[in-house]
């Protein structure tokens, strides 16, 4: 045995060249694989993510009534108390972040703003610590700075403020009413626009502390919801009852819904897309796996004449077997080992950078400007598989010719073209 | 040519090599010819549905409508429509128009009230311009003159609505008041997208026009062109004859401006134009691969031929041939098989109602896959081109074998 | 929450206050006995009157005319007659609102978050409306001073709510310190800013009894945002039947 794998590392060493081709078209194969596979699940991905990040976290804690009437936003039914909920989520290690939303109606006076008027908006009350900790608005400041706690600011969704004429520095008015149901208006400055991939934020979002909200909403120190982010990989069953256990036990008024339920356009749309996505892994799969299986044919026909040679020299049939797979194994290690270190470093620039392919949509035919920035997402599973399925093709690819050849007589196999 | 007489030779001698390596580059074309036949079965859906139920070609409305549009602005409309009417539909590029009034609504039920967007359309004009009998599912179109509606399938099924049952909305009129009015719901309608079937709902523009106290105004005018028309040109132009015409305050847009989602689809498109080109790189090393492979086999037949005085250049010439004819084939045979699963899917189209459903984008759930002439033809050249360029790597390898080392290779 | 300047809106000038012809000492009154006074004013017996309201917004003038009946505090019947909106009906009975369209086969009562919609797009809003209880029930008043409004004297008094139920946590209020009747309110958010303001322009005697006729409300939050109404005749201790008041009725 050891003779076998002493031989099966000599041939691989002896013929360089060969070995090297080989390996390299394994790892072409396998690197492209990893990277298409990390662009179209980041394309999957792209929009789940930009939901969860931007909109709606990963799973939200509400009062149960709120939630059957959370059309209305009623401030009335939110969360009184959240700070042990909080407490408890974060001695768990999971990231969570209180926010209160409420309608009102922005007033924008002439002068600074182009012209007067109002308009009804939704606002999100955030607290400027912990948000960051589930949503990313902290980083998608495009003009001045994200919110400070309990000053009286804002940070505006950047399509919203192009819409209003408003910009850094200007005053804002709210006109809402409280938890008790009385008329407040609330000052405000905007401090940051903020432009984020979620287009709906960038629309419609306007951000203000949550302390400010809770004092000038009468909020007593209470909630509209309490937002949790966990991995989007997690499995949201477990995830969510695992908030329950750790922090809902003893409040039943409170209900948890997660992202899927929240956003349940986008996942409509994103499963559209991973259907579409599946068919074109698999032919990426396909096509790699004809590369490996190509070349790994050939590098065997290539020796049919050799293993007549070994058979001459009186090497058992399943020694030359174990010989040659144990060489192609060889090949499929080195290969694999090397597509998945070239599409893991690849993938590093597609996952933090992106691919902008904004040039290659041609202003004429768009009608609004959309950010074309393609990312690529890590996932283990698949260069796990790309690993395995690298060795294991190559030695099932090898097995075939091997077993043709030691099927020809001797003499055929010496003779063989 | 002699150099291709043995390039052909050499693809011919190793039969099952050759159709490996060739499938690599078939694959890569069949799977791009169908994708991208997906993507313009999609914008052309995505046009004809913007087109007909959105934006028309071309729309005309108030140009201060879209400023106000939160606060639903009905007064600014475009009045007396009909004169515009008879002048739009006298104009040579002109196939058929749709005066319209859109308004966001409530309707009420038994105390409850559901949020719903109405329509005020003409049902003669509508039959031709939105081909409406194909979408009503149940019972009839509702007349003109008649307090009747055609209600979407998913607002009934939200309300438990069937034919003959009232329909009361609620909703602000032109004049900031506020009016109610009562229909009789004389049909159903389901669209081929989504966004239409959850909360919309037509009635006769007469009525509509006379509830919401519009006089003879409308909200706006959708205009379909006839073939060969270019909608760019002929809003620029109508938004001249606009003024002529003395309504300066009207403004005409073509569709792309107005909507997003067509943008969305050239995004699409644009994503996968960089997929394909990954594809195509991978196929096109699987035959780096293969030529490779095959130049270091032959390093003993590429020594001889050199030593017979045949020239580097003409055996890289000799090589690249060999590697171009296998990506002509693979990327020939891949196109055909491209278009013989493009061809039966475009005919039955393919169902993703329960992928789309909710979703409110105006993308129909059945799509059809269209076959284009010149993305056809570009997947065929793209493929091949990317496939023989890449192959000249290993082909120029060949001329660096030197006559000896044909005598020392076993 | 029921105020002296909403019944006045409430009942577009129907729902009066009466003169107080016996002149009391201007020192010697407490902020409770003059919103007791000003509540005494209003008529609980029948009124009809006939009006207008013009409206003003970023889009311009609107003129909306109507007819009224009132019973009470509690009972308001308003029918429009403008082209526009011709043969709609707004009723209030306690704290329920009713809508009647002529082309509805339903009336629509209203309720929740519909209440704080606007009155046919006017400064008034379907939640100003409602509410059955005295002032001094969600308010707490306290006596500032006085101060001329038109040349008239009032005594300026400032509510504030008790607890929860009503729009506005504070008004100021001027009242006639003569006829008790408002002269002025301001209606301020809990951060102290001016909302509303509402003007009363003009008054008219009727059987010893003073009415507001003419009186404005501008959103102060807005430019160009103001309603005004103006009672063109106003009859009252008319007869009318209690049934106008009724649901079935209000279908004719």
């Amino acid at each position: 045995m050891k003779f076998l794998v002493n031989l099966a590392f000599k041939n691989l060493f002896r013929h360089k060249r060969r070995t090297m081709i080989t390996s390299i078209a394994i790892a072409v194969g396998l690197a492209l694989f990893i990277l298409i596979d990390s662009m179209l699940v980041g394309i999957e991905e792209d929009s789940t993510r930009n939901l969860v990040l931007y909109e709606t976290g990963s799973a939200r804690i509400m009062d149960a009534q709120f939630w059957e009437e959370h059309e209305n936003l009623p401030l009335k039914h939110s969360i009184d108390n959240p700070q042990p909920i909080l407490e408890d989520l974060e001695a768990a290690g999971i990231d969570a972040a209180p926010r209160t939303v409420f309608r009102g109606e922005l007033i924008m006076q002439k002068d600074p703003y182009p012209e007067s008027g109002s308009i009804q908006a939704q606002i999100t009350a955030i607290d400027p610590q912990r948000d960051p900790q589930v949503y990313l608005i902290d980083e998608s400041i495009s003009a001045g700075r994200f919110l400070k706690e309990d000053r009286l600011e804002a940070v505006v969704g950047a399509w919203l403020a192009e819409d209003i004429g408003a910009q850094v520095g200007y005053p804002l008015t709210i006109v809402t009413r409280t938890k008790e149901g009385f008329f407040q208006t609330i000052d405000l400055e905007i401090v940051g626009l903020a432009n984020t991939p979620n287009p709906v934020v960038n629309r419609t979002g306007i951000f203000i502390p949550i302390k400010t909200a809770d004092y000038y909403l009468q909020m007593d120190g209470s909630v509209t919801q309490i937002d949790t982010s966990f991995p989007y990989q997690a499995d949201i069953k477990k995830q969510t009852s695992k908030i329950r256990s750790v922090a809902l036990e003893d409040r039943p008024d409170l209900t948890i819904v997660d992202w899927k339920i929240l956003g349940k356009d986008f996942v409509a749309l994103a499963a559209a897309k991973s259907a579409g996505s599946k068919v074109i892994l698999f032919l990426v799969f396909i096509i790699a796996a004809v590369g490996i299986s190509n070349t790994m044919l050939m590098s065997v026909y290539e020796r049919i004449r050799e293993i007549g040679m070994l058979r001459a020299l009186g090497m058992r049939r399943h020694e030359i077997r174990l010989a040659f797979l144990i060489e192609a194994g060889g090949i499929g290690l080195i290969g694999a080992s090397v597509g998945v270190l070239i599409g893991v470093l690849l993938n590093i620039p597609l996952v933090n950078n992106g691919i902008d392919y904004s040039a290659l949509m041609r202003d004429a035919d768009m009608g609004y400007r959309i950010t074309g920035i393609m990312r690529g997402l890590w996932s283990t599973a698949t260069i796990l598989t790309a690993f395995f399925t690298g060795v294991v093709l190559s030695v099932l690819m090898a097995f075939i010719p091997t077993r043709k050849a030691l099927k020809l007589q001797i003499t055929d196999a010496l003779r063989y073209q | 040519m002699k150099l291709r007489k043995i390039a052909w030779r050499n693809i011919r001698r190793n039969t099952r090599r050759s159709i490996l390596s060739m499938s690599a580059v078939a694959i890569a074309a069949m799977a791009f010819v169908f994708l991208f036949s997906m993507i313009e079965g999609m914008k052309q859906d995505v046009a004809y549905n913007l087109q007909t139920f959105v934006t028309g070609e071309v729309r005309i409305r108030h140009s201060e409508f879209e400023k106000y549009k939160h606060l639903n602005p009905l007064h600014l409309g475009v009045d007396n429509y009909t004169a515009l009417a008879e002048r739009l539909e006298s104009m040579e590029a002109v196939r058929t128009i749709s005066p319209r009034i859109k308004f966001p609504t409530a309707i009420y039920k038994e105390g409850s009230t559901y949020r719903a967007q109405g329509q005020g359309v003409d049902f003669e004009r509508e039959a031709e311009y939105q081909g409406l009998e194909e979408y009503v599912v149940k019972g009839r179109m509702p007349r003109n003159g008649q307090n009747e509606v055609l209600v979407a399938t998913g607002l009934a099924k939200e309300m438990n609505l069937d034919i003959g049952d009232n329909f009361t909305l609620l909703t602000q009129t032109r004049g900031r008041g506020m009016n109610a009015i009562t229909f009789k719901i004389t049909g159903l309608s389901h669209y081929q997208f989504d966004g239409l079937n959850n909360s919309f709902f037509q009635a006769p523009l007469d009525r509509v026009q006379y509830f919401l106290r519009m006089d003879n105004s409308v909200s706006e005018i959708l205009i379909k062109l006839k073939e060969n028309y270019s909608a760019e040109e002929f809003a620029a132009g109508l938004n001249s004859s606009l003024t002529d015409w003395g309504r300066p305050q009207l403004e005409a847009r073509m569709w792309k401006d107005i909507s997003q989602t067509y943008s969305f689809v050239v995004m699409a498109d644009a994503i996968y134009f960089i997929i394909a080109l990954m594809f195509f790189l991978l196929g096109s090393t699987v035959i780096i691969n293969t030529m490779m492979m095959t130049i270091f086999e032959r390093r003993k037949e590429i020594g001889t031929i050199n030593a017979m005085g045949m020239t580097g250049p003409e055996i890289v010439r000799l090589f690249f041939l060999e590697a171009f004819f296998i990506a002509a084939i693979g990327s020939f045979v891949g196109v055909l098989a491209g278009i013989g699963i493009t061809y039966p899917t475009s005919i039955y189209g393919l169902n993703f109602s329960a992928a789309m459903e909710g979703v409110d984008m105006e993308v129909s759930q059945i799509l059809r896959p269209v076959l284009n002439f010149k993305s056809t033809l570009f997947v065929f050249l793209y493929s091949t081109f990317i496939a023989s360029v890449a192959s000249f790597i290993p082909s120029r390898k060949s001329a660096k074998i030197k006559p000896v080392e044909a005598l020392r290779a076993i | 929450m029921h105020t002296a300047h909403k019944k006045t809106l409430l009942l577009i000038g129907i729902l009066l206050s009466v003169s107080m012809l016996s002149s009391l000492p201007l020192f010697a009154i407490s902020a409770e006995e003059i919103i007791r006074k000003l509540e005494e004013n209003q008529v609980h017996e029948t009124a009809r009157s006939e009006g207008k309201m013009i409206i003003n917004d970023r889009f311009g003038e609107k003129v909306t005319t109507f007819k009224s009946w009132a019973e009470g505090e509690e009972k308001t019947l308003i029918e429009f007659t403008s082209r526009q909106e011709r043969g709609q009906k707004i009723l209030r009975t306690d704290d329920e609102i009713y809508l009647y369209f002529p082309d509805a086969a339903e009336v629509i009562r209203l309720q929740g978050a519909a209440l704080r919609d606007s009155v046919l797009g006017s400064d008034m809003s379907y939640e100003d409306m409602t509410g059955g209880k005295g002032l001094l029930d969600s308010y707490r008043a306290t006596l500032l001073g006085t101060e001329k409004i038109d040349g008239q004297e009032c005594y300026k008094i400032e509510l504030k709510a008790k607890g929860r139920g009503v729009p506005y946590p504070r008004e100021i209020l001027w009242v006639d310190s003569e006829i008790f009747v408002t002269r002025r309110v301001h209606m301020f958010s809990l951060s102290e800013k001016l909302l509303k303001e509402m003007r009363i322009e003009e008054y008219r005697s009727l059987k010893g009894k003073t009415f507001p006729v003419r009186f404005i409300i501008e959103d102060k939050m807005k430019r160009n945002s103001s309603t005004e109404f103006v009672i063109e005749s106003i009859e009252i201790g008319v007869d009318i039947p209690s049934s106008r008041f009724s649901l079935e009725e209000l279908t004719w």
